[in-house]
């Protein structure tokens, strides 16, 4: 339950990254999100994202547009706002810092 | 076969198997319920809503089907993730969330059950909700039915008041299973294993909707449709039993009533009150008529319960013509009769004739229940004349046919200071000469020995003649300041009521003690 704990703890910071990460390439679309997420193996479900990607949103890290889709009803398309990139490259940093400090505990554990 | 919905969801319209449908609908409202704490609710929801909308299209297109399957469902919720799945991502939400979503069990709420009705589901319903067995529940409801039909009452309101578990979640919360995806899955499964057994519920689940649209009227018309084939059958078997024993038994009562009638018909049943009235020369035709009009009814009645025990449904139409025919003929003739011995009621005479009293200063009356002896009766008897008024038999007046009152007597104060009694006679008859010949054949008896007055209860005929309402009324004139001391027994002949109102004191010797005053005849005090 503790393991489970600071796994899902873990989890959910690097994928709000994972998720900034992505649509920092450019404009993109929920499902291909999902894809690219579960191609990483970082998210099971679907459902999990959509409230991570409104609270984003809310917190004006995130816009969206509606796009026509030629099959179907118009679809949210996401891309950063300059909040978002500001945040983005404070976590990039963020990561530098936390893989180093992981790095470092490997090796001298190790040693 | 299956019945398919068309939903518009995500601003796509699918075609949707309808346990499909049920399973999403479950699902999406157990995601409302995940999100319904924040703001962003309603995005977060139809965010997942266009996305399973999408799924659903890619489904139909990529494996060319025209309706969504429960399994497509299930891969989709798979995909999507369960709320479960969603609280691991939030474990801060998860602390909040209360225990009991996820407990099998959660509050009941009460449905009739018609997957287990004996009438409409009523009591089983209830035994769900009140987690009570059955049988008890139905045990209690007959005996209240039975009892006084209170029960009956009941379980018409609660019929209407309850509405029907219709669909699968409300089912499920008629048991108490949680209306959520696990209790769903569960409940389906388990249905699915039933399915399997037992075909016939099949089609019980495509029509929930329909059951669900219908009016009380028309389910009460169809659960008594059920009910007369099932339960019903046997009361009604029960019943037709009954009536076949009672029917039996009257119709065996009236064939020996009719013998009885018709074999004693010398020996002065047409003495006897209600036959009275029926002349003799058409007597035992009128009474065979009456039989007739009595007696098919009962028989068909008896006919047709056997039918309905014995569940023969063979019925010789020869038979049920001629009986209706002969049931026809009777009805004629009795009619016939009934206007012609109603119109010897036509016409009404009366005469009077006054007996002047000697006078007292007190009298007292009495009834006189010596039976009446004619001249005849006492040579036949041997009976002395001086014998005449000594009670030999008593009359007995509370048989079962008993005359109508034909005897009234009335007290009034004397104009003229004389005592006196006016006898009315009176009859009816077919015309005015034989209603007054009918008067004049009335013999009344009264008896004043000194100053006690003795009536007769009874009117006596000199000859014997039909019965045509003949009366007698009497009125006693005395003056005023008489005193008078009347038996209780008279008290039923007077048609004056002054006396009822005399307090028991008044009456201690069996006597009410009145006396004549202006005003008429009042109460007087024993002292």
């Amino acid at each position: 339950m503790i393991a489970e704990n600071t796994q899902t703890q873990m989890r959910k910071g690097i994928l709000e990254y994972c998720v900034l990460l992505i649509i920092s390439r450019g404009e993109i679309y929920a499902s291909d999100i999902i894809a690219e997420l579960k191609s990483a193996k970082l998210l099971v479900v679907e459902g999990t994202l959509y409230p991570l990607l409104t609270r984003l949103k809310n917190n004006g890290l995130l816009s969206y547009n509606w796009v026509e889709s030629t099959s179907g009803p118009p679809r949210k398309y996401y891309t950063l706002t300059p909040e978002g990139t500001a945040m983005l490259s404070q976590l990039d940093g963020t990561w530098q810092e936390l893989s180093f400090a992981i790095a470092k505990s490997k090796n001298q554990t190790a040693l | 076969m299956k019945k398919t919905l068309n939903i518009n969801i995500g601003n796509s319209i699918i075609h949707i198997e309808e346990d499909a449908f049920e399973l999403l609908t479950s699902y999406l409202i157990e995601v409302k319920q995940h999100f319904g704490k924040s703001a962003d609710d309603f995005e977060i929801v139809s965010d997942i809503e266009n996305r399973i909308a999408e799924m659903f299209t890619e489904i139909l297109q990529t494996q060319q089907k025209q309706v969504i399957e429960v399994a497509d469902v299930q891969v989709v919720i798979a995909t999507m993730g369960s709320v479960r799945d969603f609280e691991e991502q939030s474990e801060e939400e998860a602390d909040e969330r209360p225990e009991n979503i996820h407990s099998p069990f959660t509050e009941r709420r009460i449905y009739r059950d018609t997957d287990e009705a004996m009438v409409a589901g009523v009591c089983s319903g209830l035994s769900h909700y009140l987690q009570l067995d059955v049988s008890v529940l139905r045990i209690i409801a007959l005996f209240t039915v039975l009892l006084g039909g209170s029960g009956l009452i009941a379980y018409l309101i609660l019929w209407i008041s309850i509405p029907v578990a219709a669909t699968r979640s409300e089912k499920m919360a008629m048991k108490g299973e949680a209306v959520n995806l696990q209790g769903f899955k569960r409940n389906f499964e388990k249905e699915l294993s039933n399915l399997k057994g037992n075909f016939r519920n099949a089609n019980d689940h495509l029509q929930p909707f329909m059951k669900h649209s219908k009016s009380f009227i028309a389910e009460f018309i169809e659960v008594l449709g059920r009910f007369m084939q099932g339960t019903g059958k046997t009361i009604f078997k029960i019943i037709a039993i009954l009536i076949i024993i009672i029917g039996s038994l009257i119709l065996l009562g009236t064939i020996i009533l009719l013998a009885a009638v018709i074999g004693f018909w010398d020996t002065g049943a047409t003495q006897v009150f209600p036959f009275s009235m029926i002349d003799g020369s058409y007597f035992t035709t009128f009474i065979l008529a009456l039989f007739i009009v009595i007696a098919i009814p009962l028989l068909s009645l008896i006919l047709f319960s056997i039918r309905v025990a014995f569940n023969s449904y063979k019925s010789n139409k020869m038979v049920a013509y001629g009986l209706l025919l002969i049931w026809l003929c009777g009805l004629a003739v009795s009619i016939f009769y009934v206007a012609k011995t109603s119109n010897q009621f036509k016409e009404e005479a009366e005469f009077t004739q006054t007996i002047p009293l000697k006078s007292y200063p007190l009298y007292t009356l009495s009834i006189d229940r010596s039976k009446f002896f004619s001249k005849e009766d006492s040579l036949h008897y041997r009976l002395n004349t001086a014998d005449y008024n000594g009670k030999i038999i008593q009359n007995d007046l509370d048989g079962p046919f008993t005359l109508p009152r034909n005897v009234s007597i009335r007290i009034e104060k004397s104009e003229n200071s004389v005592p006196s009694l006016v006898e009315s006679y009176g009859s009816q008859g077919v015309t005015f000469e034989v209603a007054l010949d009918h008067a004049k054949n009335i013999q009344y008896d009264f008896l004043q020995q000194d100053s006690v007055l003795r009536f007769s209860p009874e009117l006596h005929l000199k000859r014997n003649l039909n019965w045509r309402a003949q009366r007698i009324e009497l009125v006693l004139k005395v003056p005023v300041g008489t005193r008078l001391r009347i038996d209780r027994d008279l008290q039923r002949y007077l048609q004056d009521n002054s006396l009822w109102d005399c307090d028991d004191e008044n009456n201690k010797d069996g006597l009410y003690h009145g006396v004549m005053t202006t005003d008429g005849l009042t109460c007087q005090s024993a002292n």
